[in-house]
This record gives structure tokens, C-alpha cells and sequence, in this order.
């Protein structure tokens, strides 16, 4: 009131002028600042997941490159792929960006490059010891559009110390699975943590177990899916998702598991009040941070039949980095990949995310709680991660409803593959 | 209450000097006309033309698909299920938000001490980021039997009635709701509020010497007289409910499923995460046009209503 009665007119526009002024300089400094900030600084945008591998290597290469400068900022995925997707169609892509491996995803190798928003790494030396198995994760018609250190393996994190309370040990059989639920939940564990509110957790479970119940009894699924001889709906999947209810049913989950997150699922596990969760081990590190001690936790891989041969695992690529094609920091930025591609670099960085190395000369350098899973890696027994090669970006978030849609009693499990069945049948 | 008497005292000053022809050059408005040509208009016009493509978002590769996303759109069940709850919301966030709001206005529209203290904290919600609300109120909706919301009635003896309240596809689209609707309940309030400001106090004088009751006076004199406020306040719940995204997006993110999936998180995701710009520009058009078209509907009954009043 007392401004209305006290301001005419002419000192309005006076003072508005003077805000457009000083909103005009703000902007003007806003600008200055970030085209400093960048003057010779190489952007690059990852994943949390990666950050202690991806840091590293980019810290190291710098002491040894005083040239070389970097800009690296890291944000969780479902908001990477917002923004990221926005920067690739407004042409200012960062100059290195988070990309998944394969197809599948809507930031992913097959579908980036695709659309020719990726640079093509087939010179770089390391590319030549890509093993064949993992080649569809790197490669596009033959050319190779992103990097990785390596393989991650899906299995059940557990605390060791909740284990002995129970007085049990990572069972390798689906049935010692369920006995070792049984006892954990006996003495007041939850044998499982499931933080299902987080859409990329609910696919952990059937990834951990269609190895077994689908790729054990038929290796070329995927080449039959992709030929249209195969279905979700009538295949293995249909016995991974009901063991999936079934472990609900047998309340071995937390209460409300799609009211749970990831991060509270972490700290159950951390803290001993869970027994186990399924994970990648690329996030041990933050199981790790979760924990009183990194030494409570293990890993073993997530039985998935009674017959031990057929308990396959999955293991895939880990996220990786890859080159806009628009950069113009393109050399720069590959003689980084070159570095990251050599073996002391790699080994490096595989070891900081807890996968498996890319390739090694010698016996491979592993995270200790990753040994359980190096016997099915030699014996041929691992599967890449199933949406790696999904032919277009919704059968993956269409997983992530339907099984929130089954732990919520919304649907049938044949409703459910039936619905994936038709995202895939989509057009990519 | 002297504020708004004083502000409405001067709306009638400015109409007269207006009558007068002393109204402000039409250029005075062209810089914000200017500004909102080039960043709404003119990126909402160009994005139409991709709703007739098949464009991923990014690369430059596209073709023209004419009216198949269209044709996708009102078969997909997805869609309709997202534009089953968002007609829900809508009308959820309306009539209660607005219920609640004229009932805080006229609790806060009284003579008691508190009362300006009370309008300060039923307003403060809304001066908060929906996206600051939504954790705060995610953090509330804890499952866990031992956090939030669930421990809180516990402590009350009231345990049996613990919910996963984002969590059970059946609930979670009410607890988004209430969420909304605890967060703008106080706009609406305030709109009210300046509404029974201007109610004459005179009529109200001779009702209660012609034994005119509260509910009397309700129904017959503020009622009648509210009729600008509630037009105001219902076009914009309306249009809040139609859009709404923020919300949805930080609490459940359209889900568990597609429980709580709008159609505006339903055109991001088709943007963004099933990476198909052309589909997701088809809904973003249609959502447009049902948005214009209620309003236009809604402002047309309103008004009349206004004018009869």
C-alpha cells in the first residue's frame, strides 16, 4: 500500500528499467562465467555409478597431461537422461557423456549412434581386445561408439554378519535360497531388501534369475525373441517372475517393498537389518558406505534352479563414457579414451566400480567379494544384462511398471510378459 | 483486511482515470508480448510439427507419419489409463482444495487474534517448491512401520490403519492428492479471502436485522458475492490438475505402474525415457487443446454465473 501511494508511475518504469538492467548484467555475467569456465576445459557428465572409476582416470590423466583440463559433473540416471537427451537435440552435447551399452535404453550406444550423435572409437587400440561375447555392447554395424571398463555381475549382496546371526551360508540351490530366507526371517532379519519405488531396481530379480530359468535351457533366446519365434509370455520368464512373487508371498522382502527406495534398501543391507539385496556389484561402493565396515559385505551369485548347472549369471557391461559427435574437443577427448583403454587404467577403474576388467594380461585384478562369479565367466555361463539387447527403449520401463503392477497385486504374471511382449513387438 | 478495501478502493480509481482516457499506449505492453512470442509461442508452434513425425528427439532423422500418433494416442492404453487419473486429480484437487479453501477463509475472515497469524501459516505451503513438498511429503509417506506418517499414527493407537501410501497402486494417486491439495489449499484460501474482503459489510447489517442466519447469510449474500473468486479459483485448480507433473514425477513417478501416470508424465516420459518425440508431441497437443477447451467451457458457465449473481 504505502508503495502504491509513494511510487508514481514514471518511478515504475524507472525501477522496472533498472531490474531489466541488472537482470541484463546478471545474464551477461552468467554467460562470461560459463564460457570461462569451459574455455579449454573438457565438459563431461556421468552417472553416479561411475564416479569413483570415471574421477579417477580423469584425475590421473590430468597430472600427467598439465594441458588437459576437465569440467565433470555427475547426477543420478533418470535425470542424466532427461537432460542429456535435451543437450544431444539442442546440438551441445557435453564433450564425453554417460552412455549405456547396447540397445535398449533411450541413452544407449545402439540408439545414440543410430541417430549419429556419437564418435567413432574403431581406431583406438583397445578396441581390438574387446572380447567377441561383449562386442554388441560396444559395437554398431561393426564400429565401436563407446567405452567400458568392463563387466558387472548381478548377484545377492549380503552382510555377512546377519548371515552368521542366522547361522547361514549364500546358498547355491533355489530351494538353500529360500531355507536361508527362512532363517533370517526367523530370527528377525528381512531376508531380502527390495526398494522397488525406484524403477530400475524392480528388473534386478528377473535378471538375476532368467539366466537360469530361460538362457541355461535356451542360449539364443534373444536371436529367437528378435526373429519373432519367442515370447516373454511363453518362456522362462514366466517361471523367474512367479519365484519372484513367490519370495513376496513368503514375506522375504521388506514390508512395502514399492514404497521403498534404493537408497533405503541400501541402508537395511548396510546396517545388517537385511539380509541380502540383488545388486549389481557396481554399487557395492555404496552398499560399502552404508555399512559399518566394507568387510560385512559379500557377494554370491543368486541361485535361480535346484540344479546347479543351470545356474547361470548375468553379467554385463558396465555404463560407460563415449564422445558427442559434435565435440570440439573430439581429439582431446580421444586420446583420454586411449588412456582409459590401456590395461593399468582400466584395471584402475574396473577395480574403483567392482566389475570385472574389460580385458587384462594375466589373471584379471577383481574386487575380492567378486570371486564367487569368476568360475561362471571362464565356464561361458554369463549373460549379458537382457535389455543390452531389447531392440527399442520401452520394453525396459515397461518391465519396471509391470512387476510394481505384480508386487502390488495389479496383475497376472501372463499380463504382465504379455504387455513386454508387446512394447518389444514395437518399432525401435 | 485494509490492505485489500484500500487495493479495491484503488482498482476503482485506476477504472475511473481509464474511463477518463488516460489508459496506458498499447506498446507499453509489446516487450513482454515480445518476450512471450519467442519463448512460448514460437517454440510451441514449431514443436507442433512434430507430432506428425516419427523423430526420436535427437538426430536429425525423421519422417512424416501424418496422424498415426494420434491415431496411437486414443488406442494406447496407457494414455487413457493417464487420462483416467488425471481427470481424477483434476476433479479431486477442485472440489476439495477449493472446499478447503473457502472454509479457511472464512475461518480466517473472523475477528479473532490469531487470525492474521493463522492466514501466514496456511499460505506458507505454497511459497515452497512443489518439488521441496513432495520429498518432504515422501519422507511422510515412509512405509516403514517405524517413520512418518505410519509412526505417527502408531503413537496415536491408531497402528491398524498404516499404509504404504505411495506404495499400493490403490492409494497412491489419494495420497498424491492430498499432498497437492494440503500444499495449495492456502492459494485458494487467499483468493477467497480478498473475495469476502469485498463482500459489503452493510448487507450483511440488514440480513442479521431481518433475522437473517450465518448459514442464511452464507447461502444468499457472501455466496452470491464470491462468485469472481470462485471463478478465479477453480479455473486455476482446474488447470493445475489438468498439468499436473511436479508432483507426481518426485513422489512416485507415475507409478507403482502406471498408478498415478498424467498425461503430462506421460508425454515426458514418451520425450525422454521411451525416447519417442513425435508421439510424445501428439499428446502434449491434444493435452493443449482438452486444457483450452475446459477453460473456455468453464469460463463460459462462470462467468454467466457471475453476471446472474
Amino acid at each position: 500500500m504505502a508503495l502504491d501511494q509513494s511510487v508514481s508511475r514514471r518511478r515504475l518504469l524507472q525501477l522496472m528499467g533498472g531490474a531489466a538492467a541488472v537482470g541484463t548484467l546478471a545474464a551477461c555475467g552468467g554467460n562470461s562465467g560459463s564460457s570461462s569456465s569451459s574455455g579449454g576445459q573438457l565438459k563431461v557428465i556421468g552417472v553416479g555409478d561411475q564416479e569413483a572409476g570415471l574421477r579417477k582416470a580423469l584425475d590421473e590423466y590430468k597430472k600427467a597431461h598439465s594441458d588437459f583440463d576437465f569440467n565433470l559433473s555427475f547426477a543420478p540416471a533418470d535425470q542424466v537422461q532427461t537432460a542429456l537427451r535435451t543437450q544431444l537435440a539442442g546440438g551441445n552435447a557435453p564433450d564425453i557423456h554417460v552412455v549405456y551399452p547396447g540397445n535398449g535404453s533411450a541413452m544407449s550406444m545402439a540408439q545414440l549412434s543410430k541417430a549419429n550423435l556419437l564418435t567413432d572409437l574403431s581406431d583406438q587400440s583397445w578396441t581390438q581386445k574387446i572380447p567377441t561375447g561383449f562386442k554388441g555392447a560396444f559395437q554398431n554395424d561393426g564400429k565401436t561408439y563407446i567405452f567400458s571398463p568392463g563387466s558387472s555381475m548381478l548377484g545377492a549382496i549380503y552382510n555377512k554378519k546377519a548371515f552368521a546371526t542366522a547361522g547361514v551360508e549364500p546358498p547355491t540351490t533355489w530351494s538353500e535360497l529360500l531355507a536361508v530366507c527362512e532363517k533370517l526371517k526367523a530370527k528377525g532379519i528381512v531376508p531380502i531388501a527390495l526398494g522397488a519405488q525406484t524403477p530400475w531396481i524392480t528388473q534386478l530379480i528377473p535378471y538375476a534369475l532368467v539366466p537360469g530359468t530361460v538362457y541355461a535351457k535356451t542360449p539364443d533366446f534373444d536371436d529367437k525373441m528378435i526373429a519373432g519365434q519367442a515370447s516373454f509370455a511363453d518362456s522362462g520368464w514366466v517361471d523367474a517372475m512367479d519365484k519372484y512373487l513367490e519370495l513376496q508371498k513368503k514375506g522375504f522382502f521388506n514390508a512395502n517393498p514399492n514404497g521403498t527406495t534404493y537408497e533405503q534398501a541400501t541402508s537395511l543391507v548396510g546396517t545388517g537389518k537385511a539380509g541380502m539385496a540383488v545388486q549389481v556389484s557396481a554399487v557395492l561402493p555404496a552398499f560399502r558406505k552404508a555399512s559399518p565396515s566394507p568387510d560385512d559385505l559379500g557377494m554370491f551369485p543368486f541361485p535361480a534352479t535346484d540344479v546347479a548347472a543351470d545356474n547361470w549369471i548375468p553379467g554385463g557391461v558396465v555404463v560407460g563414457i563415449a564422445i558427442s559427435a559434435k565435440s570440439k574437443k573430439a581429439d582431446q577427448a580421444r586420446k583420454f579414451f586411449e588412456y582409459c583403454g590401456q590395461p593399468d587404467t582400466l584395471s584402475a577403474w574396473a577395480e574403483a566400480v567392482a566389475c570385472v576388467p574389460l580385458y587384462s594380461d594375466g589373471e584379471p585384478k577383481v574386487d575380492p567379494v567378486l570371486k564367487p562369479f569368476l568360475p561362471y565367466l571362464k565356464d561361458n555361463k554369463a549373460v549379458p544384462f537382457m535389455d543390452q539387447r531389447w531392440p527399442n527403449a520401452e520394453v525396459q520401463p515397461t518391465h519396471f511398471a509391470v512387476v510394481q503392477e505384480l508386487l502390488g497385486g495389479k496383475t497376472t504374471v501372463q499380463d504382465a510378459l504379455k504387455k513386454m511382449d508387446e512394447a518389444y513387438r514395437k518399432t525401435a | 483486511m485494509t490492505t485489500v478495501t484500500a487495493a479495491v478502493g484503488r482498482g476503482a480509481a485506476k477504472a475511473t482515470r481509464r474511463r477518463g482516457g488516460i489508459a496506458p499506449p498499447w506498446y507499453f505492453a509489446a516487450p513482454a508480448l515480445i518476450v512471450y512470442a519467442l519463448v512460448m509461442l514460437y517454440p510451441a508452434i514449431a514443436g507442433a510439427g512434430s507430432a506428425f513425425t516419427d523423430w526420436s528427439g535427437v538426430g536429425d532423422q525423421r519422417s512424416f507419419v501424418g496422424l498415426e500418433n494420434f491415431k496411437q494416442l486414443f488406442s494406447d492404453d496407457q494414455a487413457i489409463g493417464a487420462l483416467r487419473n488425471t481427470l481424477f486429480l483434476t476433479v479431486a484437487i477442485v472440489v476439495v482444495q477449493n472446499g478447503i479453501g473457502l472454509l479457511l477463509a472464512l475461518g480466517v475472515h473472523t475477528t479473532i487474534k490469531s487470525r492474521m497469524a493463522l492466514r501466514v501459516v496456511f499460505f506458507a505451503p505454497v511459497v515452497v517448491s512443489p518439488v521441496m513438498v513432495s520429498f518432504l511429503w515422501k519422507y511422510v509417506y515412509n512405509p516403514a512401520p517405524d517413520a512418518g506418517l505410519n509412526a505417527a499414527l502408531n503413537a496415536i493407537g491408531l497402528g491398524s490403519l498404516r499404509q504404504d501410501w505411495l506404495g499400493n497402486p490403490s492409494l497412491a494417486i489419494w495420497s498424491v492428492a492430498f499432498t497437492v491439495i494440503w500444499q495449495c489449499a492456502g492459494y485458494s484460501m487467499v483468493i477467497f479471502l480478498a473475495g469476502l474482503e469485498g463482500v459489503p459489510q452493510e448487507l450483511h447489517e440488514s440480513a442479521m436485522v431481518d433475522g437473517a442466519g450465518t448459514v442464511a447469510r452464507f447461502r444468499h449474500i457472501t455466496w452470491p458475492l464470491l462468485a469472481p473468486a470462485v471463478t478465479i479459483n477453480v479455473m486455476l485448480s482446474t488447470v493445475g490438475g489438468l498439468t499436473l507433473f511436479t508432483q507426481i514425477i518426485a513422489m512416485t513417478n507415475g507409478g507403482p505402474g502406471y498408478a498415478t501416470d498424467t498425461l503430462s508424465t506421460v508425454l515426458y516420459k514418451q520425450a525422454f525415457v521411451y525416447g519417442k518425440f513425435g508421439y510424445s508431441t501428439a499428446v502434449a497437443l491434444v493435452l493443449a487443446i482438452f486444457v483450452a477447451a475446459v477453460s473456455f467451457i468453464q469460463i463460459g458457465y462462470l462467468r454467466s454465473r457471475e453476471t446472474t449473481a
